[in-house]
């Protein structure tokens, strides 16, 4: 478990982070979500206890980092993957991390099988490729067995069947019990990964909230119509109370009537239609309405705070 | 290469360089750190004469007509010449007392012997004034038959050494400003020796006989570096006869006076070391001590320059992280996108380094020379002087060793493409050589190879004051005397950098980035 | 989650961890022969390029012999230096501090391991350089006729002398690391390094004509004052002892560790 309360940090006339607090729990993969700027990699870094932070503390499973005597057996972590000596091999890299925390050569070559490096960790980590120093990077975070882990955009640079690997392999780590924070800007990463979500913008968090029910939110109970006479159907399902848009060509968007209803007055009006359903935001178009006014170099518009924005269609700018 | 692209590639570089704020700190520390420990080390020398128990500043030494210190002090025996004349002597014998180190303390240990460049002859000389233009035909202790004139200017005739069985002849003649030596072995066959011009000497000067001797030098190598170098006494006594005069000499042919000149009084105003001569019918015996010929007593103008050694070492620094710093973070490929050209990428580097570390080592050595040579004279050292022009010389070339120097690391950084690796390399071959050769133990050979054949040789730019063969001296690098010429010690420097930018630019066309 | 593993007792873990880093790092072993190298061949050309033409030279054979440590301190100090800058430079010193949080501790570790293997190279080098110019120095004039018994480390001040070297290549080495620490980047490391032994070194000869400054000078200089330890002659004339030197040398390492340990603490990695 890993707990953020209130962090500070100031650097010169930037503040990094404006009071970030969230909780990272058990048995599930936390997306950790935000533009850039918005102070994930400050708050991973006080997280480590790399950078100090002016005020507020972050706990891992209920301590200090830096009070921990074998961290990487609390939390593992994978910051940047490039950060190696180029010279050495991978195999040896993990070796000096194994021997900090008092690990034996056996679970070197246990995470290596497991990230697939088997094949390639006699060699120098220099000639090593994203992907593979991504692999290398997420073994030293499984290197110490922790019950939580901390990854920064983990499929950086992984091939199709790299991302495959590490969503199921980020769903299993969080099913053996253990708390995963993963950051990303790819939201459709997330939207298959994720089941809760801190999304931050400004230092602060702007949304924490599970991915269901968000998408809920931002769907904001719209049904999707799909007809040859859009006209006629928008004219008879006014008439019966809802708020339609056309959101393209023999497209319809209804709100405010079930679908079931929306197939009743359809019939009774006998408009064709060939599909009605209910639709859903993807994750992409509800984290866009949570952060489209965080967003740090946008002009004009103050933080919304961490007020959650309702998902109605046409509303621009309500959030005050 | 167009010129446009190149005049690009520069202003990007120079962009590059100014908008690090650490690098122009650095530009600008290298600059602080050359002057201040220059002018540290200049506030810190106090130089004092003891006179009669009592400190008082050193007089200055005597300045030659063309400006440098030199050396007065001989003994003449002299009569006053109108217009042109001559004068003939022949030289019998030449002698000479040298004193030793003490074998037993305080007890004085003098030998017979002569100093190689014990000198006696006939001169003419423009007034007994300490300084004043002269030239002399004379006879050396171990350099045989020289001219000389002016103190700096050293002509050779035949070689041997004077004796009774083997007397020399020598003549000096004066024709309006035109002077020429001659010298014979039997007074008939005479050979001439040189003939200089004295542009401005007066209707009537001295014409006479000398005799003088430079100090016996020994040189102690200091224990932990360094050298002690110590002159003592020494004295050289010559015998002349068939002395004859021509022209429009006044007096009686007893008038002969004879001077002292440049003698130190003690305190109660005897004079210390004397010279002397006596007269027997036709035969002069002359004895002096000291030299005629340039001064090197005193501080130059270039030890001001102490501090550079300390902050070329931050220019280079600057230099190399200019370019390793782009490796470490891949801007060398951006770098490369913006000036695909990689001789023209390197060439603009090279430049803008160039130009901002001579920028930084021209005010560094202005400011050191300047105020440097003002706090000495103010602490009562004697700086030796010399032509603006040779001023103005030791600071350009020393701004532009500094940019060679630097252009040198930029390289080495370009071809090592490690931070710690170039400076080091770069410190090796510029800084250290110098070091080594002037503050160590090294053999002087030793150290005189290292300034010929290493990229510290350039520090020759900075000596000011010539190595003078008709003087005997300790012209070692630890005297602040190089073995190259300075323009020549500039190039091999220059030299260096250029290859080292050549490799620099084959690494970058032949190798990935 | 967390289950013992077998492995070191946790007080040493990070000397273990350092230790397997300085020993998978690829440029360890060429730093080590480099070392010796340099400083076996300039001891030797320096026992060479001497020569004591009568007895009574002055020379101090011993000096003569251990040269090459002047030379070879340079490859310590550029080695030590790059142990921790080459971590900043990369940002594998992240990871570092991510294992093991106590810096404190982790400089410490790097203090150990890179002392320990200096000590270990530096004794080879002073060994071989004694050897080779015990071989050398006879062809130079250093006879015994000429009062130069073969050099010996049965004979005290050589012995001294020789562990002396060995000791100033270990403290050089930690006070490189400790600079190299608190300045972080490779080059401008290095050259501070090397300014502060080798043109403070040569500072009181080459541009301070006082007497007295020279002499101070010359004591605080990490380089001179250190390498009083090899002197066997003219002691006297020395104006610090041997042990002294070692003394001055020591309050430079000390200060430089004590300094990156402070800075390690209050900056962010």
């Amino acid at each position: 478990m890993i707990e953020v309360s209130g962090l500070r940090k100031r650097y010169g006339q930037t503040m990094a982070l404006d009071g970030m607090s969230f909780t990272v729990t058990p048995g599930r993969v936390t997306g950790f979500v935000g533009p850039n700027g918005a102070g994930k990699s400050t708050t991973m870094r006080v997280i480590l206890g790399l950078d100090a932070a002016d005020g507020g503390h972050a706990l891992v499973g209920g301590r200090p980092y830096r009070s921990l005597r074998s961290p990487l057996r609390h939390l593992g972590a994978l910051l940047d993957a490039a950060a190696l000596h180029p010279g050495r091999t991978a195999r040896h890299h993990l070796l000096w991390l194994a021997h900090s925390q008092g690990l034996g050569v056996r679970r070197v070559d246990e995470v290596i099988e497991l990230v697939g490096l088997a094949p390639v960790a006699r060699r120098r980590a220099g000639g090593f490729s994203l992907g593979m120093r991504q692999r290398l990077g997420i073994a030293a975070a499984l290197l110490g067995d922790p019950p939580a882990l901390m990854l920064d955009e983990p499929v950086n640079g992984l091939d199709p069947e790299g991302v495959v690997w590490i969503r199921g392999l980020l769903r299993s780590l969080a099913a053996e019990g253990r708390a995963v924070l993963v950051s990303s800007h790819l939201m459709s990463e997330l939207q298959d990964t994720a089941d809760h979500l801190v999304v931050v913008g400004r230092g602060r968090v702007v949304a924490d909230t599970g991915v269901a029910e968000l998408i809920e939110a931002a769907s904001g109970g719209r049904v999707r119509l799909r007809t040859a006479e859009p006209a006629a159907a928008m004219d008879a399902l006014a008439r019966a109370g809802a708020v339609v848009a056309a959101t393209g060509a023999g497209t319809v968007t209804v709100s405010g009537l079930v679908s079931e209803r929306v197939v009743a007055v359809l019939g009774g009006s006998g408009v064709p239609f060939s599909e009605v359903a209910a639709h859903r935001a993807t994750l992409e178009e509800a984290y866009m309405e949570l952060t489209g006014d965080s967003v740090e170099f946008r002009a004009g518009l103050r933080a919304s705070g961490s007020s959650r924005s309702s998902g109605s269609s046409g509303s621009w700018g309500d959030g005050r | 290469m167009s010129a446009a692209g190149f005049g690009r590639a520069l202003r990007a570089e120079w962009t590059k360089l100014r908008s690090v704020r650490a690098w122009m700190a650095g530009l600008a520390a290298g600059a602080l750190v050359t002057v201040l420990l220059g002018l540290l080390s200049a506030a810190g020398s106090h130089t004092s004469c003891g006179k009669d128990g009592v400190e008082v500043a050193c007089p200055a030494p005597p300045v030659g007509p063309e400006g440098q210190a030199v050396s007065d002090r001989f003994y003449l025996v002299h009569r006053a010449l109108r217009g042109d004349g001559a004068i003939t002597v022949r030289v019998t014998s030449m002698t000479g007392r040298i004193r030793r180190p003490d074998s037993t303390p305080g007890v004085r240990n003098e030998v017979s012997g002569l100093t190689p460049w014990a000198k006696a002859g006939v001169i003419v000389k423009e007034s007994t004034r300490q300084g004043s233009a002269y030239a002399a035909v004379m006879v050396t202790a171990e350099h045989g038959v020289r001219m000389q004139h002016d103190y700096v200017h050293d002509v050779a005739g035949r070689p041997g050494r004077v004796s009774a069985g083997s007397p020399r002849w020598l003549r000096l003649t004066r024709s309006g400003d035109r002077l020429t030596g001659y010298e014979s072995a039997d007074g008939r066959q005479w050979s001439r020796v040189g003939a200089v011009e004295l542009p401005g000497l007066p209707g009537t000067v001295r014409i006479g006989l000398f005799a003088a001797s430079p100090g016996d030098v020994t040189v102690t190598r200091g224990d932990l570096g360094g050298a002690a170098v110590a002159a003592r006494f020494a004295q050289a006594t010559a015998t002349f006869d068939h002395v004859g005069l021509d022209g429009a000499v006044a007096g009686q042919s007893d008038d002969w006076r004879g001077d002292d000149l440049g003698v130190d009084l003690e305190a109660d105003g005897t004079p210390h070391h004397p010279g002397g001569f006596t007269r027997s019918g036709d035969t002069f015996t002359v004895t002096g001590v000291g030299d005629i010929g340039p001064g090197t007593e005193g501080r130059t103008v270039e030890s001001t320059l102490s501090g550079l050694p300390a902050g070329l070492i931050v220019l280079v620094v600057v230099a190399v992280v200019s370019v390793t710093s782009e490796y470490r973070r891949g801007l060398i490929r951006t770098s490369l996108a913006a000036v695909p050209g990689r001789g023209r990428l390197l060439a603009a580097k090279a430049a803008v380094i160039g130009a901002a570390t001579f920028a930084a080592g021209l005010a560094a050595a202005a400011v050191s020379v300047v105020a440097g040579t003002r706090l000495l004279r103010g602490n009562g050292d004697v700086v030796l002087p010399v032509s603006t022009a040779t001023e103005a010389r030791v600071v350009v070339g020393t701004a532009a060793l500094v940019a060679a120097s630097a252009v040198l690391a930029l390289a080495l950084g370009a071809l090592l493409r490690r931070g710690a690796a170039a400076v080091t390399a770069a410190l090796a071959v510029t800084v250290l050589p110098y070091l080594l050769a002037t503050a160590s133990v090294l053999p002087l050979d030793a150290a005189r190879w290292l300034l010929r054949l290493t990229p510290a040789a350039g520090f020759a730019v900075e000596q000011s004051v010539p190595a003078y063969a008709h003087v005997l001296g300790h012209y070692a690098p630890q005297a602040g005397y190089f073995p190259l010429p300075p323009w020549a010690g500039l190039a091999v420097t220059c030299g260096y950098a250029a290859l080292a930018l050549g490799l620099a630019t084959l690494r970058l066309r032949r190798g990935d980035a | 989650m967390t289950r013992p593993v077998p492995g070191t007792g946790t007080r040493l873990r990070e000397v273990h961890a350092e230790w397997t880093k300085l020993r998978t790092a690829p440029g360890t072993l060429w730093t080590v022969l480099a070392l010796v190298a340099v400083t076996v061949a300039t001891s030797a050309a320096a026992s060479a390029l001497v020569s004591c033409p009568s007895s009574g030279c002055g020379h101090d054979a011993v000096r003569i012999g251990l040269a090459g440590v002047q030379a070879g301190q340079a490859v310590t100090a550029v080695a030590a230096v790059l142990a921790i800058t080459g971590e900043y430079g990369t940002g594998m010193i992240r990871a570092t501090f991510t294992a093991m949080p106590r810096r404190g501790a982790v400089l410490a570790a790097k203090a150990v391991v890179v002392a320990g293997l200096t000590l270990a190279s530096g004794t080879v080098a002073v060994l071989g350089s004694l050897l080779a110019a015990r071989l050398v120095l006879p062809h130079s004039g250093f006879t015994p006729e000429h009062g130069f018994p073969p050099l010996s480390l049965a004979d005290g001040p050589t012995l001294r002398a020789a562990a002396g070297s060995v000791l100033y290549l270990a403290l050089i080495a930690l006070f490189s690391l400790g600079v190299a620490t608190a300045v972080r980047d490779s080059a401008a490391a290095a050259g501070v390094v090397l300014g502060l032994l080798y043109a403070l070194a040569a500072v009181p000869f080459v541009m301070v004509p006082d007497p007295d400054w020279q002499l101070l000078l010359w004591r605080i200089s990490p380089m001179n004052a250190g390498l009083a330890v090899q002197s066997t002659a003219n002691l006297s004339a020395l104006p610090l002892t041997p042990w002294q030197g070692v003394a001055v040398l020591t309050a430079w390492t000390a200060a430089s560790l004590l300094l990156a340990a402070l800075l390690l603490r209050r900056r962010d990695a």
